[in-house]
């Protein structure tokens, strides 16, 4: 049959059976903001992850008070490593100005006096240095003298690493909820369409229509059902982001070093055609069960 | 599959024109084409009490055939057989040389294509308009919407309610309903029209007028089967009639025609 009959008839069961539609769209809306939010974080979490991840560096904490030729000797001993690549001294004005840089947003942090950025030596480390040897460099340089600490930041991306490992995780098992949930619910909204429209679908079958003629309209409804209620998701989604992002967009931005983003357009059609699929899965499920023909 | 491609190529490629176009008069001679045999049909319901037992019967071509019996008796169940609602327990249905009882169940809609239906409950769709009504017949062949428009009105025209497409179906009067289940039978033109008490619904005189209408539809060339208990309609037609009792269907002659009027009379007086 054709696909404009097989639309014009489910458009028809829309506009006659609005209410029941309009339910199931709303439940489903409620699944779609959890799994929204969810890739929400963990897009924001991954480019945190990117921005920091790559940076293979150190930064060797100066001591208060260390002299000038200190600073110099310790320098050119580094250069001679084969695992540093560079090493640039910042001076604690330079430090300031370069973590303003870093962090994309203005911040109130402008304000801070000079002294409580610690001079410091930053070391960028030539690619894929063995791990147990990263720590035995960590260790000597621990012990010299004008070194306050090392910072080596994989605590801390370890930290990240783990978190986002998770919040992927949760986003999976949630797609995957989300997905049985609109299956669940389509299947139960189109056996209520299929018990309404029962003289509809005995009159088609008198007048001999097809199985597919029959079915097709209710296959089209799940799928829109499903794929409305995703895009209606993300468009709420889209709108707490806007409010959000004006008030805590730049704190963010200072802590982490990246501004807040929405996931790409990309990731949210690849929920709204998700959700149209299950939603032609759970109304294909329910024709299975519920419709004799 | 051919009967639905028979059926699809006349329905889009006959224009409106010929639409009221008359079909060859029936033929009363030995070579007069049958287009439905039943040929030694069984149907049980129950294990070892057949609704219908050993049913013979031809009807060709252009007739105009009553069917008649108490109620219970299997009228209903005999016209199911034929646009497959149910299928014979054993015995043949030919219906256009192709025996209906073998159809897979994927070719039934295509049988179902060549036949209309019309019920004493008209089976309309109360929250859809006339038009829609009619038009739902057409839309499943794939017909083109300004075909389906030409004639759906046409056949609304036919069955006394042009120009009312727009009108609610729910709204109509019973005789109105009724009369739109008949055009969304023959908006598609099939061979053989199948009417299980189309005027158990409805009262004397509006039953005459829908008897009317089929007689009229059999004027221009389609065979019917019309199922009723109500003797004043067999009586107001002098078409062939066959009765079902106890399971068996009996070719009533005149005299039995004579008996049942006399009957209706006295249960009437
Ligand atoms: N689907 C069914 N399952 C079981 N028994 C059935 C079924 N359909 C019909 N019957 C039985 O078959 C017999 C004939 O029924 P049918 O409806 O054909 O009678 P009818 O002649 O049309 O009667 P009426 O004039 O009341 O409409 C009845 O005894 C009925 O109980
Ligand atoms: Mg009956």
């Amino acid at each position: 049959m054709d696909l404009s009959t097989a639309l014009s008839r489910a458009r028809r069961n829309f506009l006659d059976d609005w209410t029941l539609h309009a339910v199931a769209i709303a439940s489903l809306v409620v699944a779609f903001l959890c799994l929204g939010a969810t890739l929400f974080a963990v897009a924001n979490l991954n480019r945190i992850a990117e921005k920091w991840g790559n940076t293979q560096q150190l930064s060797l904490y100066l001591k208060d008070g260390t002299e000038k030729a200190d600073v110099s000797q310790l320098q050119f001993v580094l250069e001679s490593l084969p695992e540093v690549a560079a090493v640039e001294y910042l001076t604690p004005a330079a430090a300031q100005k370069k973590f303003l840089e870093q962090t994309d947003a203005e911040s109130d942090l402008a304000s801070l006096p000079t002294e409580v950025f610690p001079a410091s030596l930053e070391i960028k480390l030539t690619q894929g240095v063995p791990e147990g040897r990263l720590q035995k460099i960590i260790d000597r340089l621990q012990q010299l003298a004008p070194v306050q600490e090392v910072e080596s930041y994989r605590g801390w991306f370890e930290h990240l690493a783990s978190l986002l490992q998770a919040s992927r995780w949760s986003a999976s098992v949630l797609a995957a909820l989300v997905a049985i949930c609109v299956i669940a619910v389509i299947e139960n909204t189109v056996r209520m369409a299929i018990a309404h429209r029962s003289d509809e679908i005995e009159v088609l079958k008198l007048c001999g229509a097809t199985d597919g003629f029959v079915r097709m309209p209710f296959v089209i409804e799940g799928a829109i059902q499903g794929s409305v209620a995703a895009l209606f998701s993300i468009l709420l989604l889209l709108v707490a982001y806007a409010i959000v992002s004006g008030q805590v967009g730049y704190t963010f931005a200072t802590l982490t070093g990246v501004s807040l983003t929405f996931f790409s357009p990309q990731i949210g059609l690849a929920v709204v055609i998700g959700g149209g699929a299950a939603g032609a899965l759970g109304s294909l499920l329910s024709l299975r069960r519920y419709l004799s023909v | 599959m051919t009967l639905a491609r028979e059926s699809t190529t006349r329905s889009v490629g006959r224009g409106s024109t010929s639409f009221f176009r008359q079909r060859e008069r029936p033929d009363s001679s030995k070579h007069a084409k049958p287009i439905l045999v039943m040929e030694e049909v069984y149907k049980y319901f129950r294990r070892d009490v057949p609704t219908l037992k050993n049913v013979n019967l031809k009807i060709n071509r252009g007739e105009f055939v009553f069917v008649t019996g108490p109620s219970g008796a299997g009228k209903s169940t005999l016209l199911q057989l034929i646009y497959r609602k149910h299928t014979v327990d054993s015995g043949r249905i030919l219906f256009s040389g192709r025996d209906v009882a073998r159809l897979t169940k994927s070719s039934i809609p295509f049988l179902r294509r060549n036949l209309g239906v019309i019920f004493q409950d008209f089976k309309i769709i109360s929250h859809w308009s006339t038009f829609e009504n009619v038009a739902v017949a057409l839309e499943i062949l794939s017909i083109p919407k300004r075909l389906i428009r030409s004639r759906v009105a046409e056949a609304l025209d036919r069955v006394g309610l042009a120009g009312r497409g727009n009108e609610h179906a729910g709204d109509l009067s019973g005789g109105e309903q009724q009369r739109v289940a008949i055009a969304r039978a023959i908006v598609t033109e099939p061979a053989l029209l199948l009417a299980d008490e189309p005027t158990g619904n409805l009262d004397p005189g509006l039953s005459i007028d829908i008897l009317t209408l089929f007689e009229e539809i059999h004027e221009a060339g389609t065979t019917v089967i019309f199922a009723t208990h109500d003797h004043s309609l067999l009586q107001a037609a002098p078409h062939r009639l066959v009765m079902i009792d106890d399971g068996h269907v009996i070719e009533a002659s005149q005299g039995l025609r004579a008996w049942a009027a006399r009957t209706q009379s006295m249960v009437a007086s």
